[in-house]
């Protein structure tokens, strides 16, 4: 009898633990979160879930992932990597602008210019680096310089980039 | 010899009698005929521009949709971290064009801008600075607001406008050191392809992100306030800016359009009026002809 009052014990147990699994599962579609990314003239991500983001952030690289803390981040030129479901990673290069991840599971990001990284041709790439380079070390204004520098970072990012 | 004093006096008075009065209707039909000509080539210069703007419509209207993508995800900061600014001066950033035919798009950002400051019941500080993009508004204003407009800028919404448009208003903006407590631009937004209404969207300044209780929920490991401040501005402009540039070109395509139909009335009714003039002056040799004849 014991034995018998044991096994509907254990299965009224079983039986929560099913219940409590079930709403496990209901957790698990809040693991995205909601990326905008959009450029002036184009609008890549509008509010789409997805898995992670990796962004080269002017701190250092950081990864965000759903429910990140809210935070603002300056993007220097560099790649940001997005992973919408699964192993599918979608890679652009961006050219600069700001990331913010907001308190309600959203991140923004808003900047200048981006583009898929097959997009780009390394000579092309390569020629236009030792154009700015040439600029900045020359005998330029000081303003002249400073915007070829800032160029040349790009492109030395953007080599980077297509490298890997 | 009947015949010849007939014909003397069918002459004589086809002569004294219809030339003054022939004269006088080829006179008018001459005015409508120069009138029916101008107004022919008015209405080939409305048509042709309205088709050049209904073609420049549809890719303003593209832009227009990245642009409002792009500014909505820029003024979700600003929804989170909202801030009343504690000082009353704004800024006002008028955001229009240089070139007319285009309605009322002017007059109604100028109007817009001149209700808030008549606005009794707002405490918006009277000298508040006024930056105007475009000709045709600034000349509006500086007739009701003069000493209130601190700079101006042309030459932008000939195309589609950039972002390096928007980038360079807001760099002259905030290096000519124009003091305000907050920012409002003032545009006009599309709501449909026959209407537009003007509408004013606040930016925050980097003091009042600073002191809005929402902000400090973000964390920054570097404080770059200031730099998002102003990116934020170059982004609500630039947003402004296309928004304009489309209302600007559906307005220009309507007005256009009316223009054209309404040539087309008056090229009807000129035809009317020229061909009965010149029925009345064969109707009149007629009479004049056979008065003489009768006259026999």
């Amino acid at each position: 009898m014991s034995a018998l009052r044991l096994v509907s014990a254990v299965g009224r147990r079983a039986t929560r633990t099913l219940v409590d699994a079930r709403r496990g599962y209901a957790e698990a579609v809040s693991d995205k979160i909601k990326l905008s990314l959009v450029l002036p003239h184009q609008a890549i991500f509008t509010s789409t879930d997805v898995v992670q983001v990796n962004l080269p952030a002017a701190t250092g690289d950081m990864g965000i992932l759903a429910n990140h803390v809210p935070s603002i981040e300056a993007v220097r030129p560099g790649v940001v990597e997005v992973v919408e479901s699964g192993n599918a990673s979608k890679k652009f290069f961006v050219s600069g602008g700001f990331a913010t991840v907001h308190p309600n599971n959203k991140l923004t990001i808003n900047v200048i210019e981006a583009a898929a990284l097959d997009a780009f041709s390394v000579e092309a790439v390569r020629s236009n680096l030792q154009e700015a380079l040439r600029v900045a070390n020359g005998n330029g204004s000081e303003e002249d310089k400073l915007e070829a520098r800032v160029e040349a970072d790009v492109y030395e990012a953007l080599q980077h980039a297509l490298s890997h | 010899m009947l015949a010849r004093q007939a014909l003397c006096r069918v002459a004589k008075p086809s002569v004294a009698g219809s030339a003054p009065a022939g004269a006088r209707n080829m006179a008018t039909l001459r005015e409508i005929e120069m009138r029916l000509k101008s107004v022919r080539n008015i209405e080939k210069i409305t048509k042709s521009m309205k088709l050049i703007a209904s073609t420049k419509l549809a890719k303003a209207q593209r832009a227009l949709n990245s642009g409002k993508e792009y500014g909505l995800a820029n003024s979700e900061i600003f929804q989170h971290a909202s801030s009343e600014p504690t000082g009353k001066r704004k800024l006002f950033v008028v955001v229009s064009s240089d070139k007319g035919m285009c309605g009322g798009i002017h007059s109604s950002v100028s109007k817009a801008t001149r209700r808030e400051f008549a606005d009794k019941d707002s405490d918006l500080d009277k000298d508040s600075p006024i930056a105007v993009i475009g000709d045709k508004s600034k000349s509006q204003l500086s007739r009701v607001l003069p000493g209130n407009l601190v700079i101006s800028f042309n030459q932008i919404g000939r195309d589609i406008p950039t972002f390096a448009d928007a980038a360079g208003v807001a760099d002259l903006i905030l290096k000519s050191g124009v003091e305000y407590d907050s920012i409002a631009i003032v545009y006009n937004k599309f709501v449909s392809a026959i209407s537009y209404e003007s509408a004013i969207v606040e930016v925050q300044t980097a003091n009042s992100l600073k002191e809005s209780p929402g902000f400090s929920a973000y964390e920054m490991e570097d404080d770059v306030t200031t730099d998002l401040a102003e990116f934020a501005f170059a982004n609500a402009i630039y947003a402004a800016l296309v928004e304009g540039h489309a209302c600007e070109i559906s307005a220009r395509r309507n007005a256009m359009d009316n223009a054209s139909k309404n040539a087309g009335d008056m090229i009807g009714n000129l035809q009317l009026k020229y061909n009965r003039g010149r029925q009345a002056a064969i109707t009149n040799e007629l009479v004049d002809i056979i008065t003489g004849a009768s006259a026999l």
